[in-house]
């Protein structure tokens, strides 16, 4: 594995983020979580609903300032929202008001890029994710899939090096969101080894975790509890869900996430505490 | 199954204004509505032939008064009214709405953005654009009259207030009905306060307020109406006053049609601009294009 030679991109040290709730008492979101991430690193954040996960992305993003602690992107401290860090939102964050390309050449716009250069690289982004028979559309013509392939256009031709993505599929049904990861990976990986994109993913699936990422965080009530390496090669199909080293990891993000009964895995979870 | 819908056609469809505006001309001519006037004139020619022509003057007296007393109306000179004819006074009546639909949309929209994004400033104007919401505009237009006299003034004023506080308030709906998410994303692909403002808080708000500049527009016409009524020297509020005082029913009647007519003409545009500047929201832009 490369990861030892690549450049750190990201780099958190003991952060924390607490909430004051309406009734004056303080909810810690995020407690001391620390950890650093290589360049080019797939890393998927797993947790229940409530676990921080998503406080913590907002902090990267720069959306929301942490509590205590430092965020270090890129060997700068984060201070608010740059283009360095794009990010995926769960919900539909695609500007009504502009056609299909033009949203998909904004960030740019924004920044000075020339008009032709821009809608260059814009088109070609789109023909990545399947959609440059729909450039002159708006957004109301798309349906929920194809919105979530324009953001993802959108964030890859702004060219940031940093993507976060915060439980982007999780609204979409199976099939789409299996066309989607697909669509994701490819765009990762055309960056070519060395070039990748440094990826950080919300998700509450395991399979989709397991499916993407190079390496999984495990999030409860705001502690970060486990940082699991996947060592499994690429491309990875539905049967490398069954290698046993996948089954290996799966049981123990399931114990993590309090499923060990559903799954019938007691004697697993048993041997995993101890 | 495919992701890619084939519901979306690849052409960029650009909707020509002519051919959207004959579309809004082919709704208004529609064969319902076309029947409601026909039925609306039936009965006013049976009425009008049962009652003294004082009273209910019959619908083709008052087109044809209309037809004569748009260019040239010498009884009005008689009265003291400026200009004898309609055309003329119409003109001062529209030249008054537009200038006061212009000035109070501008300021009412730039408050209501700004109230909407800055706490501090929606704390100062909220209450005085509120109460000012509530009073029934019209008792102020005596007082308008002590200050600026019976001049084109004290009714421009009136107009401008009514429509600035309904502009501030549809602006500043619009301003905060705007997903976060926007503004979010928008910050996140590296845009400016002042890109976020132009590129996302103007265009997210337009088709609402619009709306509310259709709406103002409307009532606009009304107040401009009755306040050259309540003292004037011009305008078809002035026609109707000394019409009235000269009990010419059919006069006022074609007075009245005119205002009307006009009020149509001008909402069927503004829906028609409406359409236009918010293609984009399908809450507005009709099923067709």
């Amino acid at each position: 594995m490369s990861t030892n030679v690549a450049p750190r991109m990201i780099e958190l040290v003991h952060v924390e983020r607490s909430f004051r709730r309406a009734d004056g008492t303080d909810v810690k979101a995020v407690n001391d979580v620390s950890f650093v991430i290589p360049e080019g690193e797939f890393v998927c954040l797993v947790g229940p609903s409530g676990c921080g996960k998503s406080t913590l992305l907002q902090m990267l993003a720069g959306l929301l300032e942490p509590s205590d602690g430092d965020i270090v992107v890129g060997n700068k401290p984060v201070t608010g929202p740059g283009p360095d860090r794009g990010v995926v939102f769960q919900k539909d964050s695609v500007f009504p008001w502009m056609r299909v390309i033009d949203n998909v050449e904004y960030g740019l716009k924004c920044r000075g890029v020339p008009a032709a250069e821009r809608r260059e690289i814009a088109w070609t982004y789109l023909k990545h994710v399947g959609l440059s028979h729909v450039e002159r559309a708006w957004p109301r013509e798309l349906s929920g899939g194809m919105l979530k392939r324009v953001a993802i256009a959108t964030v890859f031709a702004n060219g940031g090096r940093v993507l976060m993505l915060d439980e982007p599929f999780g609204a979409l049904d199976y099939v789409t969101r299996h066309q989607l990861q697909d669509v994701l990976l490819n765009l990762w990986n055309a960056d070519g080894a060395g070039t990748r994109r440094t990826v950080i993913f919300v998700t509450h699936d395991v399979d989709e975790a397991l499916s993407l990422a190079d390496r999984i965080m495990v999030f409860r009530s705001g502690n970060k509890v486990d940082d699991i390496a996947v060592k499994v090669s690429r491309p990875r199909t539905t049967d490398s869900l069954l290698l046993p080293e996948m089954v290996e990891i799966k049981r123990k993000l399931l114990h993590h996430l309090g499923l060990d009964h559903a799954a019938g895995l007691d004697a697993v979870a048993d041997e995993a505490v101890a | 199954m495919t992701t890619v819908t084939a519901t979306v056609k690849a052409a960029p469809r650009r909707v020509r204004p002519l051919r959207l505006f004959a579309y809004g001309l082919a709704a208004a001519l529609d064969p319902l509505r076309l029947a409601g006037l026909v039925v609306f004139a039936l009965i006013w020619e049976g009425l009008s032939s049962v009652l003294s022509t004082i009273i209910l003057p019959p619908p083709q007296n008052v087109v044809a008064r209309l037809w004569t007393d748009f260019l040239d109306a010498p009884s009005l000179s008689y009265y003291g009214v400026a200009n004898p004819n309609l055309y003329a006074n119409l003109l001062y009546t529209a030249e008054n709405v537009v200038i006061a639909v212009a000035i109070g949309a501008a300021i009412g929209i730039v408050a209501g953005l700004v109230s909407a994004r800055f706490s501090l400033v929606r704390a100062i104007i909220n209450p005085v654009m509120m109460t000012a919401g509530t009073v029934p505009i019209l008792i102020a237009a005596p007082f308008l009259l002590i200050w600026f006299g019976v001049g084109r003034l004290s009714a421009v004023c009136l107009v401008i207030f009514y429509v600035t506080v309904i502009l501030y308030l549809f602006a500043q709906r619009a301003a905060s009905n705007v997903s976060p998410i926007y503004e979010e994303f928008a910050r996140t692909l590296g845009a400016s306060q002042r890109q976020i403002v132009v590129d996302l808080l103007i265009p997210a708000t337009v088709p609402e307020i619009l709306g509310g500049l259709r709406i103002a527009l409307a009532g606009a016409w009304g107040l401009e109406a009755v306040s050259e009524l309540l003292g004037s020297q011009e305008g078809m509020g002035k026609v109707l006053e000394v019409l009235a005082g000269a009990t010419d029913s059919e006069g006022i009647m074609a007075s009245l049609l005119l205002l009307g007519l006009v009020a149509i003409i001008v909402d069927a545009i503004a829906g028609w601009a409406v359409k236009r500047l918010a293609s984009w929201n399908a809450g507005l832009s009709s099923e067709r294009n």
